[in-house]
């Protein structure tokens, strides 16, 4: 069962009902998915290329609105939210990927803190917290480095102390150790899971890493041609 | 704590190329403008200088009755005064035409008589020729104010040329910033996006463009500015070293009004930019979820 130890009586962190997406004119890359994340729950969603892995996470972290069928986060349905209420829902979700995106011109720090920039907070408001989590994921020495000097490890770690200064309820990972050596994955996933354990933090990560995923032990989604063919509640890993 | 980096990186070669396009065309709009308002101002000047002169051309007759004829005309309502044109006068006033040599010999000049009226005078030109005819003599007075007439009215065209050029160039600049914020927001759409990711708002995202533009067309506007001032001055200076010229646009200088100008084209410009790159980005921003 899932030893993650989710919240099964609370609305779902996610929930999609009957999501399609099509891009364009083109054939639908997810069909009908139906899927619920309990609040707390740590989701494995594995499949081949091109199955429709980050597009389905992209429906989750807001980058798109479904085609058909309804997309709802920590109990508010998403479709009929204003452009300030999906920026306030964002905030709640921190995203990690597979190609890092830290601003190249902004050091280490300043990545981590860019969530807080937003949110309008100085530097001296944020300054411990960010240092703080640095530490925690690592780059403590690395505060002042600017990412290009930084290795493939050392760059998706930064991405995840990004995706988690807001204290996100839910993190959205896609593909996060694709760019890194198996040693430095089994870390970063540690590093989720220690999240995932000590603030109840709703994770789905998206991976075709079987070796992790039999390693790490976690509920798995499986998508193939855009449907759901494994469901977490149901199929538990 | 040292201040944080701008999340958009500094300038580079395509901000460099639209600050010379932006300083161009605010060079462009005000030496426009400062061409326009100045040939108006002279012409206006010229004008009221004019109002209420006239000449009269008398023939078949010789300079005693030029003198009578004079008489006759200071003796009418609101005329202040009527002088007979000496040789010399009239030498002076056609050396742009005979050359400093004098009016040659055989060429049948007419006696003039310069006439100047009070402001709002009832006194026409065709009155003083027909109380002249009225005396017998061959007369035929001009008001200088006809000829004003139609410069006043080619330097309204002009004028409304130069507000047609200025209101094109400030069209232009806004596209032209436009078209490059556009671009600027292409080149930045990874910045731009984990921004959109961050939470952050349309509106947090479209003011970091608006200041990056802002600052970009004061600074650009300024040096429009500054650049059409020196051209305004080299202007000036010329024609003031020309003595013909300076005597043709006597009131050609820069007065409080067209500095006002030079010093709010930068803020025009800067404002301009803002609200074009504001408006492109939220444009831009609105096309995704």
């Amino acid at each position: 069962m899932n030893r993650f130890n989710p919240d099964m009586t609370g609305e779902p962190a996610v929930e999609l009902n009957a999501v399609s997406l099509r891009y364009d004119t083109a054939d639908e890359v997810l069909s009908d998915v139906n899927i619920r994340l309990r609040p707390g729950s740590f989701t494995f969603l594995t499949g081949a290329s091109g199955a429709g892995k980050s597009s389905l996470l992209k429906l989750i972290y807001l980058a798109h609105a479904p085609t058909r069928g309804e997309v709802r986060l920590f109990g508010q349905s998403t479709g009929m939210l204003k452009r300030r209420q999906l920026s306030a829902l964002r905030r709640r979700i921190g995203v990690v990927f597979q190609d890092f995106r830290l601003l190249e011109h902004l050091t280490s720090f300043e990545n981590v803190a860019l969530p807080l920039r937003v949110l309008g907070q100085k530097p001296e408001q944020y300054r411990d917290e960010v240092a703080d989590l640095l530490r925690w994921v690592g780059l403590g020495e690395r505060m002042h480095a600017l990412p290009q000097s930084l290795s493939g490890g050392e760059q998706q770690r930064l991405s995840i102390a990004r995706a988690l200064i807001n204290k996100p309820n839910l993190l959205v990972a896609d593909e996060p150790t694709g760019n890194v050596d198996p040693e430095m994955g089994k870390r970063i996933f540690r590093l989720f899971v220690e999240l995932n354990r000590r603030l109840n933090t709703t994770i789905i990560i998206a991976t075709h890493d079987l070796g992790l995923i039999r390693e790490f032990e976690a509920p798995v989604l499986r998508l193939q041609h855009g449907l759901i063919v494994q469901d977490v509640e149901h199929q538990p890993a | 704590m040292p201040k944080p980096t701008p999340l958009l990186p500094e300038s580079d070669a395509r901000e460099a190329a639209l600050f010379f396009v932006v300083a161009a065309l605010c060079f462009l709009a005000v030496l426009a403008t400062l061409t326009a308002r100045g040939t108006y101002t002279a012409a206006r000047a010229w004008s009221a200088q004019v109002e209420g002169e006239m000449t009269v051309r008398l023939s078949d007759t010789d300079r005693r009755g030029a003198e009578e004829a004079a008489t006759i005309i200071r003796g009418m309502s609101g005329v202040r005064s009527a002088d007979v044109l000496s040789q010399e006068d009239l030498e002076r006033l056609l050396e742009p035409s005979f050359g400093p040599g004098g009016i040659p010999a055989g060429v049948p000049m007419p006696l003039l008589i310069a006439v100047e009226t009070a402001p709002n005078s009832v006194t026409t030109a065709l009155a003083i020729t027909n109380a002249l005819t009225a005396q017998g003599f061959n007369a035929v007075a001009e008001s200088h104010a006809d000829y004003a007439a139609e410069a006043r009215s080619a330097l309204g065209t002009l004028r409304v040329a130069a507000i047609g050029i200025v209101v094109l160039l400030t069209a232009t600049a806004i596209a032209v910033i436009a078209f490059a914020t556009h671009a600027a927001l292409l080149a930045r759409k990874d910045i731009v996006d984990v921004l959109h990711l961050a939470g952050a708002e349309d509106r947090f995202i479209a003011q970091l463009f608006e200041r990056r533009f802002w600052t970009l067309g004061l600074k650009a506007g300024a040096a429009g500015s500054v650049a059409a001032l020196a051209a305004t001055a080299l202007i000036i200076f010329s024609a003031q070293s020309s003595a013909s010229q300076n005597q043709l646009l006597p009131q050609l200088s820069l007065d409080f009004w067209d500095l006002v100008i030079l010093a709010v084209t930068p803020i025009a410009a800067g404002l301009a930019a803002r609200l074009a790159a504001g408006g492109t980005v939220n444009h831009a921003l609105k096309a995704v979820l």
